[in-house]
């Protein structure tokens, strides 16, 4: 029942979580930035327009944006509660390897359209994947912590197109990775895409926070501290250069690692 | 559709028949050895028999040569088929051989069928100097094998696998050292465990596609049960340190296996690199069973056989598929250079599908056979890391960071694939035949249905292979009840979205527009390539790879409208290159020494005279 409510709630309130670390970042810029509930304007907007897709393109290609938003759906289902105990069981190997698969079929996607530009956003995308897969799984398997929870941190930069690895916010096709992807995706498809996008983004929010110590009665201030967190960073730093950010995510792996380490000396909650 | 000739009917026929071979050596599971004793040398007895352990390699050799002989049927070299079939028998003899004899015999001939099959094509000189790194290889190969089962036989006084299963136990630790290290360089050598691949990537590309598809999906998986064997029945049980050092190295060619796929140009050098990778997957499961069962934690033992058991499986299942399916490429494109090709789909409607079903599973991705073998195999690490003492745990940690970069480099390798050979515009492959639905494709289909199956429902297989594991160490029920209910978790909903955006797609309509590409037209030359793909991963790892990029510009008349330029990377495999200069080094020191080999028979006469004044000397 718990379950059912909290995918319920990660679901409906996924844009909204979108739009207020766009608000609250645009506040932290000294902007005035869009109302959070924007996300579902636009989901609607994006719902009701025509479709528009390369001519000539792959029958898989109308497939793929139900493939991408059906994996945001498995990741949502698969979070355990927050109001379940600690340490968490998840199963990350499927987790992993279901997240894998969208990315996969989203960069099949990508290469269909014979866009160079989406063909490099596909590149990058891979190679950051490859090298996120591994602290990504020691994090989730490490039991949970402070250090874990800092790994899956730095992974969810890469994951939600964040600053410093990508800037959701620009519209430049050199620069973008996840919006690159989609770039040939329009009308109700590119809906169903950043559906997903919300929606994945809102789990791994969920997830750093079962990560963090405390148990349950800190789930909810976790998720605060992190959704202020993310649009602290992006105001504090610039977007990193491409062949800078693997250090990230070699650290994120250290981290994790180091996560495993501390339990097995007997510092568990670290 | 056009006639098949007698001649081809008759070579899969053959090919065929060693398939319902192994399946009646299945059958005759648990009964007594047929053995052949020759009266002068007893040491040379013959003895065979199905055991356990070999079952699961039979059924691999049962499911892919009825593929491999459809394939043929269409495409390939109209006599491959019988060549193919020696070679499935002599593969067949190893899992059956019961004794020293038997077993270095089945292994030789064996390698001697893979060599003629790797030269099909001896008139080019890649393929020539392909073989020649391929029989070093293998013949360094068997001879660590031959001494390390005699050192057993010698040891146990007989030369049959019971007796020498019965006396395991009491080996020397030093004897023992020995028997494993010559095990795992001779056994690795033929699995293509680092840093005894180099072979692999060589003799791929050059081997016609069929040839590729059983070496690559059943002979390495020959070396696999090589070790097996070793590990768990004659020289059992491994000390913990081995077991390490079997679970380091098969980390080490995991992920070399896996950085070089993704960085590869050539669908089948690919192909090649990935069947390392899967090897090593294969054998750090193998390590963490040796571990587990030194240290009697049966349960955990258990669980790393079964994976690895179902890992070889669907290894070899689908990259027999994408070997096939590299081969229908070569034939109707004439290359297997990805930089040359794109837009496949089109011209191979049957193949592609299938094709991907095969890119999924070799990236684990559900719901193919992949997904759900590597899972099983991250499994019994992360139970590992619940159960096993401190020092184990702090290596399956590690291990599953490993094996988290290995599958996510996999991903991008066959992403790589797929995306730039079969999807966006035609590259330099505009005259592509167009296949029609034949034989060849059934083949293909065949496979995909079988990974597809093996990925759905997983426990068809694992039920029978949880009895074999249990044969090998100890009787413990694992709990595989997530493995059960993990398909219906993983692809529900991805496979509900597809179909519900299909059906969206038919009722809204999508209109096809031109793609967007900065206001100029998105030509196929504009298109990114395979070498583009990789060059962030080239980059990132240019400390392994030592990328080296060739840039040759035409000038003409001006320096700014260029009439021609050519690009080329190439990237360095440093243990190939060191291995290459370990052979140099040896061929250098044979030149030296043969000073002595003078050719006159008043030198040898006096090496003979010397010899026995120093014989006298020492014997006095």
């Amino acid at each position: 029942m718990i379950a059912v409510l909290q995918f319920g709630l990660v679901l409906g309130l996924a844009p909204l979580i979108h739009g207020a670390l766009a608000s609250l970042r645009a506040r932290l810029q000294g902007r005035p930035g869009p109302s959070p509930l924007q996300p579902y304007r636009d989901l609607r907007k994006l719902w009701l327009k025509e479709a528009i897709s390369p001519a000539d393109g792959s029958p898989l290609v109308t497939a793929i944006p139900g493939v991408v938003l059906g994996v945001a759906l498995t990741f949502a289902a698969l979070l355990p509660a927050l109001a379940g105990p600690r340490p968490f069981v998840i199963d990350a190997i499927a987790l992993a390897l279901v997240l894998a698969l969208g990315r996969f079929a989203l960069v099949l996607a990508a290469l269909d359209t014979r866009s160079s530009f989406a063909a490099m956003a596909s590149s990058r995308e891979m190679t950051f994947a490859s090298l996120t897969e591994a602290p990504l799984i020691v994090a989730l398997v490490s039991g949970g912590g402070a250090l874990a929870a800092a790994a899956l941190m730095l992974v969810m930069l890469a994951e939600t197109a964040r600053i410093p690895v990508d800037n959701g916010e620009t519209h430049y096709e050199l620069t973008m990775v996840h919006e690159g992807l989609a770039l040939e995706y329009s009308g109700w498809q590119l809906a169903l895409v950043q559906a997903a996008a919300y929606i994945r983004q809102a789990s791994f929010v969920v997830l750093a926070a079962l990560l963090l110590p405390g148990g349950p009665a800190f789930a909810f201030l976790w998720i605060a501290a992190i959704l202020t967190l993310l649009p602290l960073v992006e105001r504090l730093y610039a977007k990193m250069r491409l062949f800078d950010v693997p250090q990230l995510f070699a650290s994120a792996t250290v981290l994790a690692l180091a996560s495993i380490g501390l339990r097995l000396a007997g510092h568990g909650a670290w | 559709m056009s006639e098949v000739s007698g001649v081809r009917s008759f070579h899969c026929a053959t090919l065929l028949a060693t398939a319902v071979l192994a399946v009646i050596a299945m059958g005759l599971a648990g009964r007594p050895e047929t053995s052949i004793v020759p009266l002068v040398a007893p040491a040379l007895r013959l003895d065979f028999a199905t055991t356990l352990p070999a079952l699961p390699f039979l059924a691999l050799i049962a499911l892919v040569v009825p593929a491999v002989a459809l394939w043929g049927l269409r495409r390939g070299a109209p006599s491959d088929g019988s060549r193919l079939a020696l070679f499935v028998v002599t593969m067949i003899g190893v899992f059956l051989a019961q004794s020293v004899a038997a077993f270095f015999l089945a292994w030789e001939a064996m390698a001697v069928v893979s060599a003629f099959l790797i030269a099909a094509h001896h008139e080019r000189r890649a393929v020539r100097r392909a073989l020649l790194s391929y029989l070093i290889v293998s013949q360094l190969g068997a001879f660590c094998i031959l001494t390390a089962l005699a050192i057993l036989g010698a040891h146990a006084g007989s030369a049959q696998f019971s007796a020498i299963a019965h006396t395991a136990a009491g080996i020397p630790a030093g004897t023992r050292s020995a028997v494993i290290a010559l095990a795992l360089i001779g056994f690795g050598s033929k699995a293509g465990l680092v840093p005894l691949h180099f072979w692999l990537p060589r003799a791929h590309p050059v081997a016609p596609a069929n040839a590729s598809a059983l070496l690559s999906g059943v002979m390495l998986n020959v070396a696999v049960y090589g070790l097996l064997v070793t590990g768990f029945v004659l020289a059992a049980p491994v000390p913990e340190a081995w077991a390490l050092v079997v679970l380091a190295v098969g980390l080490v060619t995991a992920v070399t296996g896996a950085l070089y796929a993704a960085v590869d140009t050539d669908i089948k050098r690919l192909l090649a690199y990935s069947s390392i990778e899967n090897i090593g997957i294969i054998t750090s499961a193998l390590g963490l069973a040796l571990a587990a069962a030194e240290l009697g934690l049966t349960a955990l033992a258990e669980l790393a056989v079964v994976a690895l058991l179902l890992h070889m499986l669907s290894h070899g299942v689908f990259k027999a598929l994408l070997f096939l399916g590299a081969g229908t490429v070569a034939e109707a494109a004439r290359t297997t250079d990805l930089d040359q090709l794109g837009g496949l789909g089109r011209a191979l409607p049957f193949s592609t599908p299938l094709v991907l079903a095969g890119c999924l599973a070799a990236a684990a991705l559900p719901p193919l056979s992949g997904f759900a073998s590597e899972w099983l195999v991250f499994r019994s690490f992360i139970l590992g890391l619940g159960t096993a003492p401190l020092m184990l745990q702090a290596a399956i940690a590690l291990a599953i960071a490993m094996l988290g970069l290995t599958s996510g480099l996999a991903a991008l390798a066959f992403a790589k694939l797929f995306g730039i050979a079969f999807l966006g515009a035609p590259r330099a492959n505009h005259a592509v035949d167009a296949e029609a639905m034949d034989a060849s494709v059934v083949g293909l289909g065949w496979l995909a249905a079988v990974a597809t199956v093996l990925g759905v429902a997983p426990m068809l297989a694992v039920g029978p292979l949880i009895s074999i594991a249990r044969g090998l160490s100890g009787n413990v029920a694992v709990d595989t009840g997530a493995l059960a209910s993990l398909p219906s978790t993983a692809i529900v909903l991805p496979l509900l979205g597809a179909v519900a955006a299909v059906l969206i797609a038919r009722a809204r309509g999508v209109r096809g527009v031109p793609t967007w590409s900065c206001g100029s037209p998105a030509t196929a030359r504009a298109q990114y390539t395979a070498t583009a793909f990789s060059k962030p991963l080239r980059r990132i790892f240019r400390c392994v790879l030592f990328p080296e990029r060739q840039r040759v510009v035409d000038i003409g008349i001006s320096r700014w409208f260029p009439l021609r330029i050519r690009y080329a990377v190439t990237t360095r495999d440093t243990l190939d290159e060191s291995a290459r200069n370990v052979a140099a080094f040896v061929q250098r020191l044979a030149r030296r020494t043969r000073i002595v080999q003078a050719g006159r028979l008043r030198i040898y006469v006096a090496y003979a005279v010397v010899a026995m004044l120093v014989l006298l000397v020492i014997a006095r």
